[in-house]
């Protein structure tokens, strides 16, 4: 081995070492170009709006009365506003010139709220991440997805090809779609609507008492678990699929008159029948199964 | 909020609606106004799908009071001035077009709805036919109408700024249309089918739901 290029070598070496995170700084800059940072003090359940065209949200509660915003954008096209207004915090990005790329538009966001804020957020692309928030929440996209985790209060979120997933959730939920899938995990709702037109729906839930659990989809794949002492009321009709059913339900004495000849249906009761649970279909397929 | 003396009565409302009308019944209709009001709305909805061979439909003014007081509450319309107009140019006037679109197709397909329901369970297949395809046809020649008002503000020169999502608007409409397509010839083939008439009325109101965003969209570029 030749030791000048040896240590050439290593000189070049400790010199990239050097210039590397000098480097990664440049070209780290532009993703940074535009920081906000803001923070409100708030009432008991304030309201938080979002208003973002493109990019990602992220809010997640905190023990402070104090809504923090943290926003980063890379073009000077845009700008991003957060405003207080009595108890309600606006939060936006706006377009200051006409002519933008798509690029230019977007923001990523940072939000700090407290546990009991109230959430409206309309993010078109990108995706929605809420965690711990326990207030009332709507949410709305076009293409993004929405991941909300230990949420409660009552929760409408609306996405026309975004996916959706919710962890651990309680309260009311209403959720629709067209062809996002919804997955709906360990959740404790006494009320769940979920609909989507080709995504699949899954649901790992408890069924709580008077309980009503809705979800409706057009093809693709309904899948329920339950535990052999949960206790609902079943009605699950699929008008071309298949319905597919592990629970040892008691079929009903008197059928209800309202049964379509043309359709699959399984109805019945699983134990004393406290929740009610409606699972349709149009030629998807519904499986009702038993958690292992 | 309805009691279970309401619940057991919407339960017998369709033999009422066919004249058989029970002791109990005609009591909780002295004395419960929510259900006489939704007797009213029912028996003019009945009145309307005898004359569902007429091209012109009119909505009950009931269902239309409740469905402006609702608008005006969401503060989707203002108050109009004293149009002497019908309900359907007054409305035209006032909401914005992508709220009329989504508000009116609502509405439609409510009066749709209500008049393929099973109160006319009994009548025999080419009249279900006729009386679907007859409610459903404001609703899809309008739709075509806002289709079409949207494809030409997609080919308007204002720039696109989010792409993905107005792909996803595009592709879910396309979804949307195929499934539409589906439920149509189910309804065709078994026009008893509410089940299908059901998904097709979704259909449609995702459709006109989307169609609102397109347009928009292609009114401001977001």
């Amino acid at each position: 081995m030749n030791t000048s290029q040896s240590v050439s070598s290593g000189t070049r070496w400790k010199a990239a070492g050097l210039l590397a995170p000098g480097f990664l700084l440049l070209t780290a800059a532009p993703a940074l170009a535009h920081r906000l940072e803001q923070h409100f003090t708030v009432d008991p359940r304030p309201v938080i709006t979002i208003h973002n065209p493109n990019g990602k949200v992220i809010v997640r509660a905190w023990a402070k009365p104090e809504v923090m915003v943290v926003a980063n954008h890379a073009s000077a096209k845009v700008e991003v506003n957060a405003e207080q207004s009595g108890n309600r915090v606006d939060i936006m990005t706006r377009q200051l010139e006409d002519t933008i790329s798509p690029d230019d538009l977007r923001a990523d966001y940072e939000i700090n709220v407290p546990e009991d804020a109230e959430l409206q957020i309309h993010n078109d692309s990108g995706e929605v991440n809420v965690a711990n928030v326990l207030g009332d929440m709507n949410v709305e996209t076009v293409a993004a997805g929405v991941d909300l985790e230990d949420a409660a209060g009552y929760l409408t979120v609306k996405t026309v090809g975004g996916s959706f997933q919710c962890l651990r959730c309680a309260g009311r939920l209403e959720v629709s779609s067209i062809s996002g899938a919804l997955r709906l995990l360990s959740l404790r709702s006494y009320h769940v609507r979920a609909q989507t037109a080709t995504g699949n729906i899954l649901f790992d839930g408890e069924f709580l008492p008077n309980g009503l659990y809705r979800l409706k989809n057009y093809s693709g794949a309904i899948e329920v678990r339950f535990s052999p002492g949960d206790s609902f009321d079943l009605t699950a009709t699929s008008l071309k699929g298949r319905v597919n059913n592990q629970a040892k339900l008691t079929p009903p004495t008197h059928p209800p008159h309202y049964l379509s000849k043309f359709s699959n249906t399984i109805l019945g009761t699983l134990n004393a029948g406290r929740a009610k649970v409606e699972l349709s279909s149009f030629d998807g397929t519904i499986n009702v199964l038993k958690r292992d | 909020m309805p009691t279970t003396g309401c619940i057991d009565f919407q339960n017998q409302m369709e033999k009422w609606m066919e004249g058989e009308r029970s002791p109990q019944g005609q009591a909780h209709v002295r004395e419960c106004a929510r259900c006489r009001g939704l007797l009213d709305d029912l028996s003019l909805i009945v009145a309307a799908a005898r004359d569902s061979a007429s091209a012109q439909m009119e909505p009950p003014p009931g269902l239309w009071n409740s469905l402006r007081a609702q608008l005006e509450q969401e503060g989707l319309i203002h108050e109009p001035g004293r149009a002497t107009a019908g309900w359907f140019p007054r409305m035209f006037g006032v909401l914005p077009r992508p709220v009329f679109a989504g508000a009116y197709l609502a509405a439609l397909i409510a009066v749709a709805f209500a008049l393929s329901g099973p109160i006319n369970q009994r009548i025999n297949k080419a009249r279900w036919l006729r009386g679907s395809e007859s409610a459903m046809l404001p609703v899809t020649s309008h739709i075509k109408s806002v289709e079409q008002g949207t494809n030409a503000s997609a080919l308007s020169p204002v720039p696109d700024l989010n792409p993905v999502a107005t792909a996803s608007l595009h592709e879910n409409l396309a979804i949307v249309d195929k499934y539409i397509a589906l439920c149509e010839k189910s309804v065709q083939e078994e026009p008893e089918n509410e089940f299908a008439r059901d998904y097709l009325v979704d259909a449609y109101q995702q459709k006109a739901e989307l169609l609102a965003q397109l347009s928009e969209r292609g009114g401001n570029g977001r």
